[in-house]
């Protein structure tokens, strides 16, 4: 290799154009990684900016004010805290069933043969492959075909939605928790198994106090994982749930039928618990691996070894425990804080203005209609998008426009462009805005137009 | 009363493969035996049908005269250090050590108690507490011997426990293991490839090939008098000469090897060859001396072709080309007696033998009560 | 397996672990699979052939088998056929595809540098911010694509305020937030099937190919890709089926004129309230994901038991 190298550098003209080719490559690969980055964790950086913005529809620019009044309205929403609720109760009931169903799954697959394994094994992968709606449908139909055949009534056990949910997500969630176990098995050695019996253990105690005790890391991965997929399921869950609720339903009905930034908000406070989570899970596997070293560099050299680790102060710092209380501080002052922040001044002030901004508007385009009116009695549109007197700039002009609109009070001023498609979502392209300047004046101040159909309060009419 | 580990023609088959064939003998109670043979030749397998991991597809394995079939594992009075040695990761030294007595039921304190005498035994009387990884090599080897003992077996059978560790720990706890088997005086019986483990350690040993069993015996006898020639080859460095029976009397035979050396031995087994009959010769490097200037048997001329040195001993390589008064003369250099491979010498590096330059003459000789005489083949018996 | 197979194994069990814990295997695997697994999907196959009967009727003597729930999604009843629904299905299928084909044109180079480009430190950031963004809710996630791709959303306002296009884009009814969100949400079963595959890959190989002058893309071909093979077939499989199932994101993010079969199948059980037909339309979706899957695996020759590796 090095040989090789040196025969290369020799030759300069021949190395060059290697060195510079493949740090194009990297420089390429390199973009490629940071934009697959910004792809993974740019929606959810958007997402958490709109949570602190006091516009009513969850955006990022035009900025209005910062807040943090969305927060208050989670804690207040009792559909989602029931919803909440449920899902714990569910989540907990899918963990200490699919546990064990993943256990024993795993359990099986290391104990049989070459041939039955891969049988079993595409059996045990199978309900991660059905689709969520198809484990729904099946689950909701084959308890209800039970239930009928015993003559049981729609207020038992059988046609409850929490039950059903439990069973049709553990259908699927086990063969997750059967994919952890059976990683961990896989490195287990069955010599351990062995030498306990040797030692006088009996089967079951082999069991119980060597290969347990290895799979309890899994068991913990497995029950997080478990957890987690359950309290997020939507596609299964939706159909099992019947007349009752989870956060995830609960979510998606919001997301469906209007789109505010309290949903925001509430990612906020996932990924905040996320991140914290994951950084003191980071604290502890670190720990752990450098006690690991340190034992290994005991052995090799000595206590004197252990100087070389950090001092005192940087080990305090990095324990997991601290690492999660210095977290949890942060977190509890920014709540704190975020909690006593009043931003109604600044709201207020960006209402007065956009109030005195609208008259104004009100104001010009009465005069252009007086002057306009007899030879022309629909407004022309075209004409409000260079506004030049928009203090706001281009990026805001639409929004003007928005605005004039209703409050010009004439049948049908919208621009062109928007005007096919109104059923949309998004069909109004300026129905959002329009929202945004309207909404916050409720609370302090009385519809701008309250005779003006504005946009519909829920900006996303179901599809469906 | 009597442990003794009777393996009644153990045979073992995975499948087709024979692994275990037709093992015959007895393991006295308090001896320390050992299995030798090169890998694979099913020690380990032995060894699991013993500890009750496997169960002999024919014979029967006895302990203390007692059939074992359908005796699991854990309720034999074996204990078995397996090949890894299989400590339990996640508990602490202590723990492991006083595994056998938790499955039992004894209680923490009595369990405490025993895991420090054992410590003690094994010299490590602090680790106690640590966890496995921490320990070195050599200390993991006395932890698993430990916990074994712990479980008070009749037996204990180890598995090449020594084959992970380097070389000076290697010898360190060969006289190591031989103490605590002397203080406990339990049966040992262990599995090795090496054969110094199995000489300096043993009672008796045990050498196998390919699944059978081909010589019990002392280590010394072993050694000596090995009884087939697999275990003359395998045990120790031996020269190998292919030869051509001319005539017997008793024990003694004279043959003339297909170099055209005259060369008497002895008959291993007291077999009865006849005139013409192949067989091959073995004499080990150390049994070569320089002859001494009075007329005897087996007296080589021969031709140095090199020379190695390994401090306390000079291995040399000889050409010899027939014997003197035999054929007469010193070989040519080059020429090759000994079935093509060059007569191999080992001399003590006392002083006693002057340096010698490649392509020097010398003769050698060496007795015929250490030729042994065995028939040709591999795996042939006498 | 032959029953004696099945008998040996469990009888290995109960000599390996004990009569409790063989029970306690035995019991689970043997629950699951027929009371959570089996029975149920017989159920709903069942349930596919029969009337929509008030809950009086069920059992009744109206109670008959028909395969009126199949003719529907074939022909339109005016002796024409279906297109309408049969549209979306094919519709759902091949936008499935096509976003299998975007996860794995978007996870194979990141599987590969998280395999053989990083280590130690970076390398479990680097899973760390993979792993990260999926424990937010699959809801949640599909909101946040909301926001970038509505036509007040966070592209759009930077579009405009640049001058790239001048009148706001409907990302939505193009279907672009739809496809960003579905190629997201199913992103990690991509990369770590991939990842476990490729990871096995000695580097050294990869090396050699490199110093004998193959050019980047010829190493990949030749020594990378066949040994990601397993890898790419289990992620691919797995990502096609679960965006052919998928409901959630195709309920947030899609278009008013593309609707996702399971949007159909959606429909029939909470607004159409026909229970039979829903089954029925379930079936045919499982059906085609399963034809799809094992034609897929039919041409790029790898086996199902590959998958979840
Ligand atoms: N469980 C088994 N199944 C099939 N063959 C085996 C099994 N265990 C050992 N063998 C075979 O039996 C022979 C002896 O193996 P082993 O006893 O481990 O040898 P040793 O310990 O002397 O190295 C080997 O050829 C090995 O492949
Ligand atoms: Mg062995």
């Amino acid at each position: 290799m090095s040989a090789r190298g040196n025969v290369l550098a020799a030759r300069g003209s021949v190395w060059r154009p290697v060195v510079a080719r493949i740090s194009w490559q990297r420089l390429l690969l390199l973009l490629f990684v940071a934009a697959f980055f910004a792809y993974l964790f740019g929606p959810l950086i958007i997402m958490t900016v709109t949570a602190f913005n006091s516009a009513d529809y969850p955006r990022v620019t035009p900025w209005d004010c910062f807040t943090t009044q969305w927060f208050g309205r989670f804690g207040r929403d009792s559909l989602l805290l029931a919803g909440l609720a449920n899902s714990f109760f569910i989540g907990l009931g899918v963990v200490l069933l699919s546990l064990p169903i993943g256990l024993a799954a795993a359990i099986a697959l290391s104990e049989v043969g070459e041939r039955a394994r891969s049988l079993l094994y595409t059996v045990f992968i199978v309900p991660i492959l059905l689709p969520g709606i198809v484990i729904g449908i099946a689950t909701l139909l084959f308890w209800g075909r039970i239930a009928g055949s015993f003559g049981l009534g729609h207020d038992t056990l059988l046609y409850n939605g929490i039950f059903l949910t439990i069973l049709g997500q553990v259908c699927f969630i086990s063969s997750y928790s059967m994919l952890i176990f059976l990683a961990r098995i896989q490195r287990f050695d069955p010599t351990q198994t062995e030498a306990a019996l040797d030692l006088g253990a009996t089967p079951g105690q082999a069991f119980r106090k060597v290969l347990l005790p290895f799979l309890k890391p899994a068991i913990g991965s497995a029950a997080v994982l478990a957890f987690l997929a359950s309290v997020e399921n939507y596609n299964t869950t939706v159909f099992t749930i019947v007349s009752e609720s989870t956060f995830t339903t609960v979510l998606a009905s919001k997301v469906r039928f209007g789109i505010d930034p309290t949903i925001s908000a509430i990612a906020v406070i996932i990924i905040t618990t996320t991140l914290v989570a994951a950084i003191i899970q980071e604290a502890r596997q670190r720990r752990l691996a450098a006690r690991r070293r340190e034992a290994l560099a005991g052995v090799a050299a000595g206590a004197g070894a252990a100087a070389v680790m950090a001092g005192p102060t940087g080990r305090l710092l990095s324990h997991p425990a601290s690492v999660a209380v210095l977290l949890l501080a942060v977190v509890g002052g920014l709540v704190w804080a975020g909690s006593r922040y009043d931003s109604s001044a600044c709201q207020d002030a960006l209402l007065q203005q956009k109030l005195q901004r609208q008259q104004e508007l009100l104001e010009q385009q009465r005069q252009r209609m007086q002057q306009q009116a007899p030879a022309q009695p629909a407004p022309v549109p075209s004409g409000a998008a260079p506004k030049p007197a928009s203090p706001f700039g281009g990026v805001f002009a639409p929004n003007n426009l928005g605005l004039s609109a209703p409050g010009g009070a004439v049948p049908a001023p919208a621009p062109p462009g928007a005007a096919p498609k109104p059923a949309s979502p998004f069909g109004n392209a300026f129905a959002p805005d329009n929202l945004g300047l309207s909404a916050p004046g409720g609370a302090t101040a009385p519809k701008i137009e309250p005779g003006a159909p504005a946009a519909p309060a829920d900006p996303a009419p179901a599809t469906q | 009363m009597s442990r003794d580990v009777t393996l009644e023609h153990v045979t073992i088959r995975f499948g087709s493969h024979t692994a275990v064939d037709d093992a015959h003998l007895t393991i006295r109670s308090g001896e320390f035996f050992s299995f030798l043979g090169p890998s694979g030749c099913g020690k380990t397998t032995l060894l699991r049908c013993v500890s009750g991991f496997l169960e002999p597809t024919e014979g029967r394995v006895l302990i203390g005269g007692e059939d074992m079939r359908g005796v699991g594992p854990n309720r034999r009075p074996t204990a078995l250090i397996f090949q890894n040695l299989a400590l339990f990761p996640l508990m602490s030294v202590a723990e492991n050590i006083a595994f056998a007595l938790e499955v039992r039921g004894v209680g923490r304190q009595a369990r405490r108690k025993r895991a420090v005498e054992l410590l003690e035994l094994i010299a490590l009387p602090h680790v106690g507490d640590k966890k496995v990884y921490e320990l070195s090599g050599g200390q993991r080897q006395r932890v698993a011997i430990a916990r074994a003992l712990a479980a008070e077996p009749q037996i204990l059978l180890l598995d090449e426990p020594l084959s992970a560790l380097d070389l000076k720990l290697r010898q360190h706890m060969r006289s190591e293991l031989r103490a605590i088997q002397r203080r406990v005086g339990l049966t040992f019986i262990y599995i090795t490839h090496d054969q110094g483990e199995a000489l300096t350690m043993s009672d008796r040993v045990a050498v196998m090939s390919e699944g059978r069993i081909e010589q019990v015996d002392e280590p010394l006898a072993v050694y000596d008098h090995p009884k087939t020639s697999f275990v003359a080859s395998f045990v120790g460095e031996t020269n190998v000469l292919p030869a051509t029976v001319t005539g017997r009397d008793g024990t003694d035979v004279t043959l003339q090897t297909d170099g055209g050396l005259i060369v008497q031995g002895f008959a291993v087994g007291r077999r009865q060859y006849r005139a013409g009959e192949r067989c091959q010769v073995f004499v080990r490097p150390e049994q070569i001396k320089v002859a001494p200037p009075e007329p005897g048997p087996n007296r080589l001329a021969a031709r140095v072709l090199a020379e190695e040195f390994e401090g306390n001993l000079r291995h040399v390589s000889l050409a010899v080309g027939g014997s003197v008064g035999g054929s007469g003369g010193a070989p040519a250099v080059g020429a090759l007696a000994v079935g093509g491979q060059p007569l191999r010498m080992s001399v003590v590096n006392d002083g006693s033998l002057p340096p010698l330059q490649p392509d020097a003459a010398l003769t050698v000789t060496f007795d015929p009560s250490v030729a042994s005489v065995l028939p040709e083949g591999p795996l042939a018996r006498a | 397996m032959s029953p004696n197979g099945i008998r040996v194994a469990f009888s290995r069990f109960f000599h390996r672990w004990g009569p409790g814990v063989g029970i306690f295997v035995t019991g689970s695997v043997a629950l699951w699979i027929v009371l959570l697994i089996v029975l149920p999907q017989l159920a709903m196959f069942d349930a596919s052939f029969r009337f929509n009967l008030p809950p009086a009727e069920i059992g009744g003597p109206r109670d008959l088998h028909t395969l009126s729930n199949y003719a529907a999604l074939l022909l339109d009843g005016r002796g024409g056929i279906n297109w309408l629904d049969l549209g979306v299905l094919g519709r759902t299928i091949l936008a499935a595809v096509f976003v299998t084909i975007l996860d794995l044109l978007l996870c194979y180079p990141i599987a590969f540098v998280l395999a053989h480009g990083t280590s130690g430190g970076r390398a479990r950031l680097m899973v760390l911010g993979l792993i990260v963004p999926f424990w937010v809710n699959e809801i949640l996630r599909a909101f946040a694509f909301r926001i970038i791709f509505g036509s007040s959303g966070v592209l759009n306002a930077v579009g405009l305020g640049l001058g790239l296009w001048a009148a706001p884009v409907d990302f939505i009814r193009q279907d672009v937030a739809l496809y960003a969100g579905l190629t997201y949400t199913y992103l990690l079963l991509m990369i770590f099937p991939i990842y476990n595959a490729v990871e096995a890959l000695d580097r050294n190989q990869i090396e050699a190919a490199r110093d004998l002058g193959s050019p980047w893309w010829r190493v990949h071909w030749r020594i990378v890709i066949p040994v990601a093979k397993p890898g790419i077939a289990s992620g691919a499989t797995m990502v096609f089926m679960l965006t052919a199932g998928a409901l959630a994101a195709p309920q947030i993010l899609g278009g008013p004129s593309s609707l996702w079969f399971t949007q159909l199948i959606y429909q029939w059980f909470n607004e159409g309230g026909n229970w039979p037909r829903g089954s029925a339309y379930a079936v045919v979706l499982l059906l085609a994901c399963i034809l799809v899957t094992l034609l897929a695996m039919r041409v790029f020759k790898v086996r199902i038991g590959e998958i979840g590796r």
